[in-house]
């Protein structure tokens, strides 16, 4: 089932395209990464999926249901965008009792629970001005998970997280899937969303221009064969005869990109102490997904230029 | 219910709700020295500048005048103070980044502006409510002469038409915090409104402009009392219900970035 589907959505600012026929699908118990650099779309497109702004063209579905002005499911919806805000004359208890009472909540117990969940039972009765950026954050997840919501939809939610917290919103959000829930969610920190996201998106400049999941990912990323020897040169030239695109690089090692000396560097190794020319290093590099993400974007530009 | 009671524990530590009823509350007391000044002989010939005001103002030591500057506090001062609450209870979302909270829940965006207005009348009418009170009181230890009930009838309906006109006119302030996202605006757009409230009100054309009418109203000046009419309080019923409409249509339809 199919909780949130967008179609063809497009959003302009003057000549800026904020989204440009963006379609997506997120599937029930997914968890969603969007990638994207500031001022990619990333925000504009989960502001359009939070109705709180509307899209110039296309239309938007979650649950099946069409995001108009008699959506009525806001219950079974979650959020977090952007920085958390809270009312900061207000204690953490009272910050979350004003959004119980705007949420029509009916269970007084739902509130004592997220504050356990979430680790703000020392700061239950301080003043939302006095937390730190971390338990900020912590309160603004609070926010949007107290009332349990099928559908997640977070706008960089570890940002100020100390590592515990991450790791800590990682296993409450895969919990969260493993109960049935969606997650939606943006970072640009992208190693977390790799660990975390099922599928990924990568927005640039208002255009969807990938979408893959986690082993498709991990698949496509660049993996090469640095080596050095004594006379480098010389070992070129014999990988060369031998069948392997090597080349020389400008620190001066070798590196081969063929898939077979990736698989198999012993083979490489044997063959160049053959040729009495041993490896003094020999490493497999593989690219990292900031150098992915990069390239993904430069990709896209040379194809629209 | 629950969306008025949300609004209600907003308004928890809010230092704000205190500061405005000590603010507005120097009326009554300022009223109160006016009258003090009077009594005393020395005092008024001491009192420099300000004895030259009490005289133009023509007050005298009696209910009749101290319940008409109590009066007159909240139809030209209220312009300024319920705007200042107005501002804040709409800008305020704005100003702790809370507004984007607001905005999709299974609470409607009109009734979170309907309660806000709710909580801006009660506000309003208890800063009314609290001056009338310290005014009594004060009137009380400056032992006035006693009115009769026709008198007293009269002067609290005048004191609280002229708060329920300054109320109306405090509505579009709602929408310039809400366009203005925060205090800025709005509080810029009350201290422009009271400005050309003093200046049309003086060159006696105060019954064409909304903002005046509640001053004109109150009594501060009986020669200019006289030209309000029917279109006067049309206006002001009008702009209170512009203001109403367009803050309520700008949260529902506009993008909020």
């Amino acid at each position: 089932m199919e909780v949130i589907s967008t179609h063809n959505l497009v959003k302009q600012y003057g000549s800026t395209h904020a989204a440009d026929n963006i379609s997506i699908h997120v599937n029930k118990g997914e968890i969603y990464g969007f990638l994207g650099l500031n001022g990619a779309g990333k925000t504009t497109l989960i502001r359009m999926l939070l109705a709180m702004i509307q899209p110039d063209k296309g239309d938007i579905f979650l649950f099946g249901q069409k995001l108009d002005k008699k959506f009525q499911r806001w219950n079974e919806i979650g959020y977090l965008v952007e920085t958390p805000h809270a009312y900061p004359d207000l204690t953490v208890l009272d910050n979350l009792r004003v959004f119980y009472k705007f949420r029509n909540l009916n269970k007084p117990n739902l509130i004592d629970e997220i504050i356990s969940k979430l680790k703000l039972e020392k700061y239950r009765n301080s003043r939302a001005k006095v937390l730190s950026l971390g338990n900020q954050q912590r309160l603004g997840l609070a926010k949007a998970l107290m009332h349990q919501p099928a559908l997640l939809i977070l706008d960089e939610p570890i940002n100020g997280l100390d590592p515990e917290g991450i790791v800590e919103v990682r296993e409450l959000l895969q919990e969260l899937t493993q109960n049935g829930s969606t997650v939606l969610l943006s970072s640009h920190i992208l190693g977390e969303i790799s660990k975390v996201a099922t599928r990924i998106g990568i927005i640039h400049e208002g255009r969807l221009i990938r979408e893959l999941n986690t082993e498709e990912l991990f698949s496509q990323l660049h993996k090469k064969l640095i080596i050095r020897t004594r006379n480098n040169n010389e070992a070129i030239n014999y990988l060369y005869d031998a069948g392997y695109s090597a080349i020389k690089t400008a620190d001066n090692s070798i590196e081969i990109k063929d898939p077979d000396a990736i698989q198999f560097p012993e083979k490489i190794s044997r063959f160049l102490v053959e040729k009495d020319l041993p490896p003094v290093q020999l490493s497999t590099f593989t690219e990292d997904l900031e150098m992915y993400f990069l390239r993904t974007i430069q990709t896209s530009k040379s194809q629209i230029s | 219910m629950n969306v008025l009671y949300a609004e209600l524990i907003k308004l928890k530590n809010a230092n704000i709700v205190w500061l405005s009823f000590i603010a507005f509350g120097l009326a009554p007391v300022m009223g109160a020295v006016f009258i003090l000044i009077m009594r005393d002989p020395d005092a008024l010939a001491n009192a420099g500048a300000l004895s030259l005001k009490i005289e133009a103002m023509g007050i005298k030591p009696d209910w009749n005048a101290y319940l008409g500057i109590l009066t007159q506090a909240i139809g030209v001062g209220g312009v300024l103070v319920f705007g200042f609450v107005a501002s804040w209870i709409f800008g305020r979302e704005y100003t702790d980044g809370t507004v984007k909270d607001l905005l999709s829940l299974p609470s409607s965006r009109s009734s979170i502006l309907n309660a806000k207005f709710i909580i801006y009348i009660f506000w309003c009418v208890g800063l009314c409510i609290s001056n009338l009170l310290t005014g009594l009181i004060l009137g009380y230890f400056l032992q006035f002469p006693s009115l009769n009930m026709t008198e007293t009838l009269n002067h609290l309906a005048i004191y609280f038409n002229t708060a329920f006109l300054t109320i109306i006119i405090g509505t579009p302030i709602a929408f310039f915090a809400l366009r203005g996202k925060g205090y800025m605006g709005a509080l810029g757009f009350v201290a422009l409104t009271l400005v050309i409230a003093q200046i049309i009100g003086a060159s006696g054309y105060g019954s064409f402009f909304p903002w005046a009418v509640p001053g004109l109203y109150s009594g501060i000046s009986q020669e200019y009392k006289a030209s309000l009419n029917a279109f006067s309080y049309g206006i002001v019923f009008l702009t209170g219900l512009i203001g109403y409409i367009a803050t309520i249509f700008y949260w529902r339809y506009a993008d909020q970035q």
